[in-house]
């Protein structure tokens, strides 16, 4: 690094400026002692190394006791970049390491260092229990050699599993799974079922995914509400059929819809002459809404696939299944009557939290991912996370081609094909990244008939992921994936084997060309990451149409009207070029901004979660509850067993707790959704929100004992007595879903938006 | 409230916030009454003295009241906050124009960090601009209206060369308006409330004492004690208006829930008394300046009938005329104000558009039909208690007798702004608290 380099470097992290990164050079001194110290631990028998391990305490002899367990256990010797990457793991940082260059092994270093520096339990927080397991058995042997147990949890391990698997050193879950065994120890009635020990130590897998993409989804442990199916298949055929534009509009951002006249009156008329807007009708008016926007802005294949007589919603910025996720509010059912399918039953919401606040709960939280600088503001606007950036261990020789836009979807696909076709004859290996399902299917359709032989990977078939990546880079394959391919899976020149390397890197590499822009950059770089792995040759390529979505929703005014092209379609117009990238950043600042106000109002309720959480525990370890009743009704209390009453007590104070904390929650979703009309009154609709919960919130903890108090003098108690009997019915079936935040969209900037085109009408 | 300051005061990190508050109030007063280098101090208090025994209705008057009376001394922060409030504004009118500020805007908060940067440097610029019009105008000493003539406010052969003395003054006043927008910032991120309006808030509080004082000097003790009284009434009738609203209730069916408990008792839109704020007020004597601004072309002495039937009925505060234009002018501006931040259209559409209705009023055309009727009877009470408040201060001007009433800091658009910013900062501070009170809650 130049001496101005240096300087403009320091300037940079003194202003805080984005993309402002840690230090690495303290780290980098300790590199040649930990070498050093590697000849004496090779000697050492199996033994003597765990041994060793089990005495490690700074940096430099955890890195070396875990670079000699590495290379026994797994025949990896990790490089010194691996061990700057664990290093800053240790540090509490984000490292950013590029595809290929080791994160598990990094994490596997991390995870030994925080247990031996007195941080342990460590959880290691993957993006799905697929890849917590299967890293968690890969590791298992460096772990065994450093003198650490491993256990891993998946969506099918049973209770006994779980708490086994947890009171290892090191767990690897999902940070889904983690989040609901969190929620699921919240409403404990038994000290004994508790699976999760005190959070201490988070690494976060694929940081940026977790952290920001999925920080703003409320994980839900709901209880079954027995509802009526009818209204929720009725409104879908009564929808079924009605045309945007005609009968309903469609907002720019595609996020909202709404009936116009005719369409309310055709529905109206369809529901046989009914007043929606009359008090008798508001629930048919709920499902009517509800109906509209799965018909409208919910697409198949798209938004969800329908699999095994389910509705499967796709993650959007991974393009996978996500997994035991449902639309929130009636809106999964609707779905569900929309594909003929039976209604599933909607939930009660009995506690809530954000994978943000699940994930603020660890004392110590730490990550890593291949593309963390460009989240960097939000990571320390959140997390008060910083990046540290370790640079591949071989440097990226891949070639980035700019973008190829083109004025039609027609002529891109045909551009598209024409030279997946070209490359495909040479043999050299292609993955194309389309942005869905659908898309995956039509384009693989397409090539299949220009006869050129294509594998498909999309959250439809997520099961064969493994297989299909492994053969990704084989000679002459061609590979038709969503967004799927860009996280968690390695692409292998010349196949699993590699038996084609070198015969596959003559011709470049691996080429990955990407059907549009996605509405992330960070999507786009992982997809490019895809090639060019540890140094391997490799191309990459977006090609991207003036009628791709995210152009139509974001900039269509950026567009100038008659933009300079080839005959072939291919525009060269540097507007253009740029439009492209603005509206992919204002893609970018519509999920910050969603995110940042999903944040600012959850921050009250989480609050509030954990003062309620102190209290539980309360009444569950302790006798507070018994004590309580013996004060009010001294004489009923001294005929009672005092076992018994103390099972009494905590059984019913639990139930009103858990009862009226989930009224709470719907009370506050309620206050939620319309608070933004309270800024018409320049108010700010966030104090007000506060003002709403607040007041509410105190009131419920008298309201508790009142509850309590009431139910234990209007019922009789013997010695059988069961919690569970008689009123006191928890749901019947508890199931946990992560909600989709808020498709309906978010609008408080309304009106600044309202001042300003009314200003530019005017001035026009 | 003082119960929520106090509770404030108990709150580790909001007494942090608060004691910043209050750190970077006395650093802008410090700044507001520090001297600029070049500027005689004395000869400017002298010239101060003149102009508030004297006759003139100075032009200056609103902006010196929106600096703390630091504007007429020349000190370092004399523009004060008034050329970041103009740039903002600025930049938010050119947003609409600009194509390339526009798709900035739209991209969130890395575009707006931008703008904002952008502000910055118009601030700047402007703060250049306006230094040079006042240093040019002390010199010539049309900033007293040429009442001041025979004391030099900046004084010649000191010296120094003038270029030099002059340039030094338009560099710090200039430092001092980049110093004011930076402290009106920390305010807003690490202190209580919004920085500019904090800023304003002080300037206006700032001037309170010594216009008490000169009422004291003036009409003695006895005087001073009702107006004392006479204000307490008022503001706390401002208070209850500000407050005042009409709540529409909203229920939105976009959601199926199992059992609906709250029938939308939490969900509604907040109608004010007072919907449109201060500004009706500002615009209304911005507008009374213009007839005075036009006589300054013609010689004072020497007016003929129509000048001097200006002179008498638009220009002289205690008019009757004078006071009956500017009632009418703020009661149009409210109307014409509220009409433009406030389309029923508008609110209906967008609660179509998220399936929110009024109970028993169907969404589209009937519902904004209900929003404006019910919003034009309550602006009419609205537009009147603006108009009242905004000539009480005349009254006081004949009743007291003296001419410097009308930026008086006891009535009209001071005491709206003083009482809108409280109201504004005491509720963020109370939000915050509430946020923060679950310790109590633990036992």
């Amino acid at each position: 690094m130049g001496v101005s380099q240096r300087l403009k470097t320091r300037v940079r992290r003194f202003l805080q400026r984005p993309g402002t990164t840690v230090d690495l050079a303290p780290l980098e001194k300790l590199l040649p002692t930990i070498e050093a110290r590697e000849e004496e631990l090779t000697e050492l028998s199996d033994e003597e190394l765990t041994e060793v391990a089990g005495k490690a305490e700074d940096y430099v002899e955890i890195c070396a006791a875990g670079r000699e367990a590495a290379r026994r256990g797994l025949d990896q010797r990790p490089y010194d970049v691996q061990l700057l990457g664990a290093m800053s793991l240790l540090a509490g940082k984000v490292a950013e390491m590029a595809t290929g260059e080791g994160k598990t092994l990094t994490a596997t270093i991390a995870a030994y260092g925080h247990v031996r520096r007195g941080n342990g339990p460590v959880h290691v927080l993957t993006v799905n229990d697929y890849l917590a397991r299967r890293d968690a058995e890969w590791m298992e042997p460096v772990y065994r050699l450093l003198g650490l147990t491993v256990g891993w949890v998946t969506e099918a391990s049973t209770r006994d599993e779980r708490q086994a698997a947890y009171a290892c050193d090191v767990t690897y879950v999902s940070v889904s799974e983690a989040g609901f065994d969190f929620l699921r120890d919240q409403l404990l009635t038994d000290i004994d079922d508790r699976v999760q020990p005190p959070l201490t130590t988070a690494i976060v897998d694929e940081a940026d995914s977790i952290l920001i993409d999925e920080a703003r989804v409320p994980m839900v442990l709901a209880g079954a509400v027995p509802g009526e199916q009818d209204p929720v298949h009725t409104a879908a055929s009564v929808v079924r059929g009605l045309r945007a534009g005609r009968h309903y509009t469609v907002a720019d951002d595609g996020r909202s819809v709404a009936f116009t006249d005719t369409g309310l009156a055709e529905v109206e008329s369809r529901l046989g002459d009914v007043d929606l807007y009359d008090d008798e009708h508001v629930e048919q008016l709920s499902a009517v809404n509800v109906a509209l926007h799965a018909h409208a802005l919910l697409h198949r294949d798209v938004d969800y696939i329908v699999r095994n007589d389910g509705v499967e919603l796709i993650d959007e910025m991974r393009g996978r299944v996500a997994q035991r996720r449902r639309w929130p509010d009636g809106l999964q059912a609707a779905v569900e009557a929309k594909e003929g399918l039976d209604a599933t039953a909607e939930g009660e919401v009995l506690g809530t939290i954000t994978v943000q606040a699940y994930v603020a709960l660890y004392k110590t939280v730490c990550g890593m991912t291949a593309t963390a600088v460009l989240v960097g503001d939000q990571l320390r606007e959140f997390f008060s996370l910083e990046v540290a950036v370790i640079p591949p261990n071989t440097p990226c020789v891949r070639i980035d081609d700019p973008d190829r836009i083109y004025a039609t979807r027609g002529e891109k696909e045909e551009a598209l094909i024409q030279e997946i076709q070209e490359q495909h004859d040479t043999g050299r290996p292609v993955l194309i990244g389309t942005l869905d399902v659908k898309e995956s299917e039509r384009l693989a359709e397409a090539l299949r008939e220009a006869g050129v032989p294509c594998t498909v990977l999309n959250a439809k078939n997520d099961a064969e992921e493994a297989a299909i990546i492994a053969e990704a880079g084989a000679y002459g394959a061609v590979t038709v994936s969503t967004q799927m391919a860009g996280r968690g899976v390695d692409i292998r020149l010349g196949g699993s084997d590699q038996a084609d390397r070198d015969r596959v890197a003559e011709l470049g590499g691996l080429f990955v060309i990407g059907s549009g822009r996605h509405d992330s950059r960070r999507v786009d770089d992982q997809l490019r990451g895809r090639a060019g792995r540890q140094g391997d040759p490799g191309r990459s390529v977006f090609a991207v149409s003036l009628e791709d979505n995210l152009v139509i929703r974001h900039a269509p005014d950026a567009i100038p009207p008659s933009p300079r092209m080839n005959a072939d379609g291919l525009v060269t117009d540097e507007q253009v070029d740029f439009a492209v990238e603005h509206a992919q950043r204002i893609a970018e600042g519509v999920n910050h901004e969603i995110h940042r106000n999903t944040w600012r109002y959850s921050v009250v309720i989480e609050q509030q979660r954990k003062a309620l959480a102190e209290r539980r525990e309360r009444l569950l370890t302790t006798e507070v509850a018994a004590q309580m009743l013996t004060e009010r009704f001294p004489d009923r209390a001294k005929e009672m067993d005092e076992d018994l009453l103390s099972r009494v007590g905590r059984s019913i104070a639990l139930y009103h707790l858990d009862r009226l904390w989930a009224q709470h929650l719907a009370e506050l979703s309620e206050v939620r959704e319309g608070v933004h009309l309270r800024a018409l009154g320049r108010l700010d609709p966030l104090d007000e929100f506060h003002r709403s919960a607040v007041p509410a919130f105190n009131a419920l903890v008298p309201e508790i004992e009142t509850r309590t108090v009431e139910t234990f003098e209007e019922n009789e108690f013997d010695d059988d007595w069961e919690p569970g009997a008689g009123e006191l019915v928890r749901p019947s079936a508890t199931w946990t879903y992560l909600v989709h935040d808020n498709p309906f969209g978010s609008e408080l900037d309304r009106l600044i938006a309202a001042v300003g085109r009314r200003l530019s009408s005017g001035s026009r | 409230m003082l119960s929520a300051f106090l509770s404030a005061f108990r709150t580790p990190d909001l007494r942090k916030k608060l004691l910043f508050t209050v750190g970077i109030i006395a650093v802008y007063r410090l700044g507001a009454t520090l001297p600029s280098p070049g500027v005689s101090y004395g000869n400017v208090q002298q010239c101060i003295r003149t102009m508030e025994s004297g006759e003139g209705n100075g032009v200056f008057n609103l902006l010196n009241l929106f600096s703390g009376g630091a504007l007429l001394s020349l000190s370092v922060f004399a523009l004060g906050i008034m050329p970041y409030i103009t740039a903002s504004i600025i930049l938010q009118l050119l947003t609409v124009v600009i194509p390339r500020l526009e798709s900035l805007r739209k991209e969130g908060q890395a575009g707006q960090a931008k703008i904002t940067q952008y502000t910055r440097y118009l601030t700047l610029g402007l703060g250049i601009l306006q230094a040079s019009a006042f240093v040019a105008l002390a010199r010539s000493g049309q900033l007293f209206n040429g009442m001041c003539q025979e004391f030099p406010i900046i004084p010649e052969g000191t010296g120094l060369p003038t270029w030099l003395t002059v340039t030094v003054l338009v560099i710090t006043m200039t430092a001092g308006t980049g110093m004011v927008m930076w402290l009106g910032e920390l305010i807003t991120d690490r202190g209580v409330g919004n920085g500019m309006s904090v800023l304003i808030f002080t300037s206006i509080a700032a001037r309170l004492p010594s216009e008490g004082w000169t009422i004291k000097n003036n009409k003695g003790w006895a005087m001073f004690g009702l107006v004392l009284v006479l204000v307490l009434v008022v503001i706390t009738a401002v208070v209850f208006i500000e407050q005042a609203q009409r709540r529409i209730p909203v229920q939105y069916a976009k959601r199926m829930i199992g059992r609906r408990m709250y029938g939308g008792t939490s969900t509604y839109i907040p109608l004010k008394v007072n919907q449109a704020g201060v500004i009706p007020v500002i615009f209304g004597s911005s507008l009374l300046y213009l007839p005075s601004l036009l006589l300054q072309f013609f010689d004072q002495n020497n007016l003929n009938g129509w000048q001097t039937w200006v002179q008498n009925h638009l220009v002289q505060p205690d008019s009757p005329t004078y006071i009956s234009v500017y009632f009418l002018l703020i009661i149009f501006f409210t109307y014409f104000y509220v009409s433009i931040t406030f389309n029923p259209t508008e609110v209906a559409d967008n609660m179509k558009k998220y399936g929110g209705f009024v109970p028993g009023i169907r969404p589209g055309k009937p519902t904004a039909d209900y929003l404006d009727f019910i919003l034009s009877r309550i602006t009419l009470p609205g537009a009147l208690y603006l108009g009242l408040i905004s000539i009480l201060p005349n009254f006081f001007f004949i009743w007291l007798d003296n001419q410097q009433f009308q930026n008086f800091p006891f009535g009209g658009t001071a005491v709206l702004i003083m009482v809108g910013v409280g109201l504004e900062t005491v509720k963020q501070i109370e939000s915050q608290l509430m946020q923060r009170n679950y310790e109590g809650f633990l036992r």
